[in-house]
């Protein structure tokens, strides 16, 4: 038998290059959160972890660009999959009784919806903070500029941003508690043992992560005094 | 004990595979609990035929759940509410008295209606056909035990073989992606030693044509599994994506 | 007298010499030659795969929507072969022996010491094509035992024996198909023989689908049709299992063989209600390790557990010390059904019998039992609703397999030249009665290991000719004829469904020529059986179109040649007075009670020629010659 091998266009291919980025992504995800904990060191901590980044230079723009591919390969072939998921189950409707035996979880029925908000939420963080003038009038706290560092506390201190944030993480808990059992399936590295363990642990790696990232802003809104 | 029943179903009627379906809907009445659901449709059609209506057309040969050609998508799960279980093997006394029943057709751009409930699975075939098999022609066998095979396999393949090839796990997937079928049929051979030798030709052709017959994309959902009458697990997908992963690198 | 063409030598050394005789085709030429095969179950589907393998051009055609649903996917308990992995004693001329015996000596000597010796090639081919066989720890094959035998001789893959062959044929066939030498039409029913001056040329066809009547011209057709257990509506067999394919050729000339010789599994579950559309076989295996009881006094109604040890009666282990429960299938069912009518029957029906586990899981732990018979047990839970580790289970006989078929001779060719009939089909290697795990074997060897040297042999004596009759007139007229058949019945608009005539004729059969019978009754069914005929042309009622699928119009087909076939099988029945295996005459009985053969007048088949619906058919015999076997009566005690 002829075969022809690395067809990206295949299914498993497609889904493995998602799995793949996604797993990359969960790491940004691991070392952002890190980088953000410094904000309980107080401003010179905080800020000396910022600086330090952009004294990188040059590994930092390779950084930032691999990781804007990261995500542009991810949705590309996401969206890709759910257009062809739709046409094979024959449109949109389907059974008139929306029914199912299986494990199907608000995670997985929600993907697309969580993933769509973390994107738009990504483009606005990165104006927001990323972009954002690190030594203007959103970094003074007191008359006093406090840099990237007061940016943070002063955006935080507004309830309706510190919310809008908390829910974004919640959104990613929901995409990661699908997203990390999802690829350990998709890449069988338990090919197996597709244990209850395994959708354990993904779950609990999403809470650790919304409780993680979401401690921020609630400590800047309720504890921390300024 | 059995004891009768009265229902009303909601059957998807569909001329053929060019016309619009639409829901029809039906009395059931005195229905015997130690029915099956096909004889329960049989009493059905009977009715209807006494009446000079159209019987109600669906596939259906053996009737103790192993030839895989009846199936229906029964209040939105395929083959009806109860796990591990084919259509005809579904009985009545799962049901409760006055109970509606939706009964609709496997639905999936691969599977087309062919006519009310009964739908085209020939892709199955054709999925097979680009190398479900192991090549060895009539006489070339060495004996029997020529070979040894470790138990844990020889029960591992077996796990995967004794798919019936229904289409429920098509019809049950949100994408109607046909995942658990085509790795039951590759997990099964590639793991005997006996079909190790086209493990790379089998996995990846298996897989486009499982592609281009318009199957969907896995994601993960586990609702195959859990519609299967034969239980066949989700790890023989896990096992499809590494062998295929391995074969794309390799 | 018949010819049946076996060839010269010692037993042992006929198929030798058969395949060395035997004329061959040469490779280059095979591909001119095409070969028509009807049905994909083991028989069928092995043969297809095999032809095309070689070089044929081969046309393979089913009625379901896929090879892989062909009925024989239901075998569960497993195949015989003559291995003597166990190293128990077994050898090709033990399961020869068996075999003839437990066919009570009604079948042809060289036919089954071929198939014993090919069996053991069969274990070897399944196992290279991936069949995932049981093994034990070792790696190694394991082995089970079956009725009718003393030593293990049974392979088996759980409860799905039949399943895993029929993908492992499937599979090879489309292997086939992918190289396009094997052209798969499923949906597609057979409902002619083409014959042109005596020798088969072709068949003709409906496709379910579009209803569209179509012509197939081939060197050779192969019938791997299948039984014809349906006739009494309620059987294992498939709802769609039919006579049809066999019925019409045998209208077409060819010779129907020993119909009366019908098998009854002791092993299934009883009859619930009215509505009951099929009965579910439990593999005989199940009688390994359950054994079969009865309440010693008429009308016990307790329930079992409640029976005293000293009240039950074991009554196949009390007559048939030897083989106990493991006793061939006509005699367990037998004796089921006199348990039943002597009143000591069980369940709501009392038409059952105790199948029991508890000793079993007493011995071995429930985790083995489960083990084997896992797959079985869920499969009576499901449909009863109990529990079989804690209450017993019940079975009844039911139908389940046909012994007789389309006459063959050695070759598995029919007196029509160019027609062959292979598997369950054909009459030739069960004689009256089959014992567990043959059917799988038989038909596996007549499709991989004896049709691909015999077809060949027929084929290198004829010139490719399908040029030649593409166009012929006879094929017009075939068409025609089923044509108008399907009109007939589309035009009737009568009052009762095609089953309610079906459910007639198969409670007919069963009460007069089912487990036992005998003149009175056979006579009666001969005078019934037109009248149901009669009605259902005049009376049935089958809506739609023959243009669409139109499952009503197909099994109005198939009932009406049931009804047909009918006094075939009550007249071969009334003919054959004597016992034998499967048919049982009331009449003709030892004193204990067992079959009482006459071999002095009936050691022949019986092949029937067909001279007209309703008309007496006229009999053929072929003698029956045993050189290595001794006539005896059949004793398992």
């Amino acid at each position: 038998m002829s075969y022809q091998t690395f067809d990206i266009q295949r299914s498993i291919t497609r889904k493995q290059t998602v799995a793949l980025t996604g797993l990359l992504l969960i790491l940004f995800v691991i070392a952002h959160l890190a980088g953000n904990l410094f904000i309980y060191g107080g401003p010179e901590t905080f800020n000396g972890y910022a600086e330090k980044l952009e004294h990188l230079g040059p590994f930092l723009k390779i950084a930032e660009w691999g990781l804007a591919l990261l995500f542009f390969v991810h949705v590309e072939r996401v969206t890709v999959l759910i257009v062809q998921n739709i046409r094979a189950k024959g449109g949109l409707k389907r059974y008139i009784v929306d029914n199912s035996k299986g494990p199907r979880s608000w995670a997985t029925r929600l993907m697309p919806y969580s993933g769509t908000y973390l994107l738009l939420y990504l483009i606005w963080h990165l104006y927001d903070f990323t972009w954002s003038n690190h030594e203007g009038s959103r970094s003074i706290i007191n008359g006093k500029s406090y840099g990237l560092y007061g940016v943070v506390v002063n955006s935080f201190k507004d309830p309706l941003h510190s919310w809008l944030y908390v829910l974004a993480m919640c959104f990613l808990g929901l995409h990661l508690a699908h997203g990390v059992q999802s690829f350990i399936q998709t890449f069988a590295f338990n090919d197996t043992h597709v244990t209850r363990g395994l959708k354990k642990f993904s779950r609990l790696f999403a809470v650790a992560m919304v409780i993680g990232y979401s401690s921020i802003p609630l400590y800047v809104l309720y504890v921390l005094k300024v | 004990m059995s004891k009768k029943i009265n229902l009303t179903l909601k059957v998807w009627r569909q001329k053929n595979c060019q016309s619009q379906g639409g829901f029809e809907t039906y009395q059931a009445a005195d229905i015997d609990t130690d029915m099956s659901f096909l004889e329960m449709l049989d009493v059905v059609n009977e009715r209807l035929t006494r009446e000079d209506k159209d019987p109600i057309a669906f596939d259906h040969d053996c009737r103790e759940g192993i030839c895989g050609m009846c199936g229906a998508v029964v209040n939105g799960q395929a083959h009806g509410p109860m796990k591990e279980t084919t259509l005809c093997q579904l009985h009545m006394r799962h049901f409760k008295d006055g109970q509606t029943l939706v009964i609709e057709p496997f639905r999936a751009k691969a599977f087309a209606v062919i006519k009310d409930l009964s739908v085209d699975r020939s892709a199955f075939d054709r999925i097979i056909q680009a190398g479900g098999f192991i090549s060895i022609k009539t006489g070339q066998a060495p004996d029997a035990h020529a070979i040894a095979v470790a138990k844990d396999k020889a029960e591992w393949a077996m796990d995967a073989a004794q798919c019936i090839g229904c289409g429920a796990c098509v019809a049950a997937c949100p994408n109607a992606s046909a995942m658990l079928f085509v790795s039951a049929k590759i997990d099964h051979l590639n793991t005997l030693p006996q079909g190790s030798a086209e493990l790379k030709a089998r996995t990846l052709n298996m897989v486009k044509q499982m592609d281009q017959e318009g199957f969907g994309n896995c994601s993960n959902e586990y609702e195959c599994e859990a519609a299967c009458p034969k239980t066949i697990s989700v790890k023989h997908i896990a096992k499809m994506n590494k062998m295929h992963r391995q074969s794309n690198l390799r | 007298m018949l010819d049946s063409k076996i060839p010269q030598g010692p037993l042992k050394d006929k198929w030798t010499n058969f395949k060395f005789n035997a004329k061959l085709v040469n490779p280059a030429n095979k591909r001119k030659y095409k070969i028509l095969v009807v049905g994909t179950g083991l028989a069928g589907g092995s043969a297809a795969a095999s032809l095309s393998e070689l070089g044929y051009q081969v046309e393979s055609f089913c009625f379901q929507d896929s090879p892989r649903r062909a009925h024989s996917i239901a075998a569960q308990g497993g195949i015989n072969a003559a291995k003597n992995y166990p190293n128990d004693g077994d050898s090709v001329k033990r399961l020869f022996y068996d075999t003839i015996k437990g066919g009570d000596f009604r079948s042809r000597e060289a036919n089954v010491y071929r198939l014993a010796e090919v069996s053991n090639c069969i274990i070897d081919q399944c196992v290279a094509q991936g069949v995932p066989f049981a093994r034990e720890y070792s790696g190694y094959l394991d082995n089970r035992s079956f009725g009718g035998a003393q030593v293990s001789r049974t392979f088996y893959a759980r409860g799905q024996t039949g399943q895993q062959l029929l993908l492992g044929a499937y599979q090879a066939m489309m292997k086939e198909v992918s190289k396009g030498s094997i052209k798969l039409h499923p949906r597609t029913e057979m409902l002619d023989l083409v014959v042109i001056d005596g020798v088969a040329r072709g068949i003709v066809v409906r496709n379910l689908l579009t209803g569209q009547i179509e012509p197939y011209v081939g060197d050779a057709v192969v019938l791997a049709t299948g039984g014809y257990g349906n006739v009494f509506y309620l059987s294992t067999n498939a709802k769609g299992s039919n006579v049809t394919a066999s019925w019409r050729a045998h209208k077409k000339g060819a010779f129907f063989a020993n119909p009366c010789y019908t098998q009854i599994h002791p092993t299934c579950i009883p009859v619930h209600g009215d509505y009951q559309s099929k009965l579910t076989l439990m593999s005989e295996s199940l009688r390994n390790d359950g054994r079969v009881w009865v309440p010693k006094n008429p009308g016990d109604k307790r329930p079992p557990q409640q029976i005293p040890e000293g009240e039950r009666d074991y009554f196949l282990e009390r007559k048939y010390p030897a083989f106990g429960n493991l006793v061939p299938r006509d005699i367990a069912s037998r004796n089921a059904k006199e348990q039943c009518d002597a009143g000591r029957g069980v369940g709501p029906t009392g038409q059952a019998v105790y199948l029991d586990f508890a000793d079993a899981i007493k011995r071995t732990g429930p985790e083995l039992i489960k083990e084997r018979y896992g797959n079985l047990i869920d499969m009576y839970q499901k449909i009863v609703d109990e529990n079989p580790y804690k209450t017993p289970m019940m079975i009844y006989p039911a139908v389940h397999y046909a012994m007789g078929g389309l006459w063959v001779d050695y070759t598995l060719m029919s007196n029509l030249p160019g027609l062959f009939v292979i598997g369950e089909a054909n009459f030739s290697d069960h004689g009256a009665n089959r014992l567990g795990a043959s059917a799988l074997m038989q038909g596996l060897g007549d499709g991989y290991f004896v049709l691909p040297y015999t077809i060949g042999d027929y084929l290198a004596k004829n010139k490719p000719a399908q040029a030649k009759f593409k166009d012929h007139a006879e094929f017009k007229k075939s068409e025609v004829d089923i044509k108008n058949n399907i009109n007939k019945l589309l035009s009737i608009k009568g009052k009762r469904t095609v089953d309610d005539f079906h459910r007639q004729l198969g409670k007919l059969l069963w009460d007069k020529c089912g487990m036992a019978r005998n003149e009175a009754g056979l006579k009666e069914a001969l005078k019934q059986i037109p009248q149901i005929r009669e009605e259902f042309w005049k009376n049935v009622n089958v809506l739609g179109s023959g243009q669409e699928l139109n499952q009503a119009l197909e099994r109005a087909g198939r009932v009406g040649d049931f009804l047909e076939f009918a006094d075939l099988l009550v007249t071969d029945a009334l003919h054959r007075a004597e016992s034998c295996g499967g048919h049982f005459r009331e009449e003709y009985q030892t004193p204990e009670g067992e079959a009482l053969r006459r071999d002095d007048v009936f050691s022949y088949v019986a092949a029937w020629q067909f001279n007209g619906v309703g008309q007496n058919p006229t009999l053929h015999k072929e003698e029956l010659k045993f050189e290595e076997v001794h006539l005896a009566q059949r004793s398992y005690k």
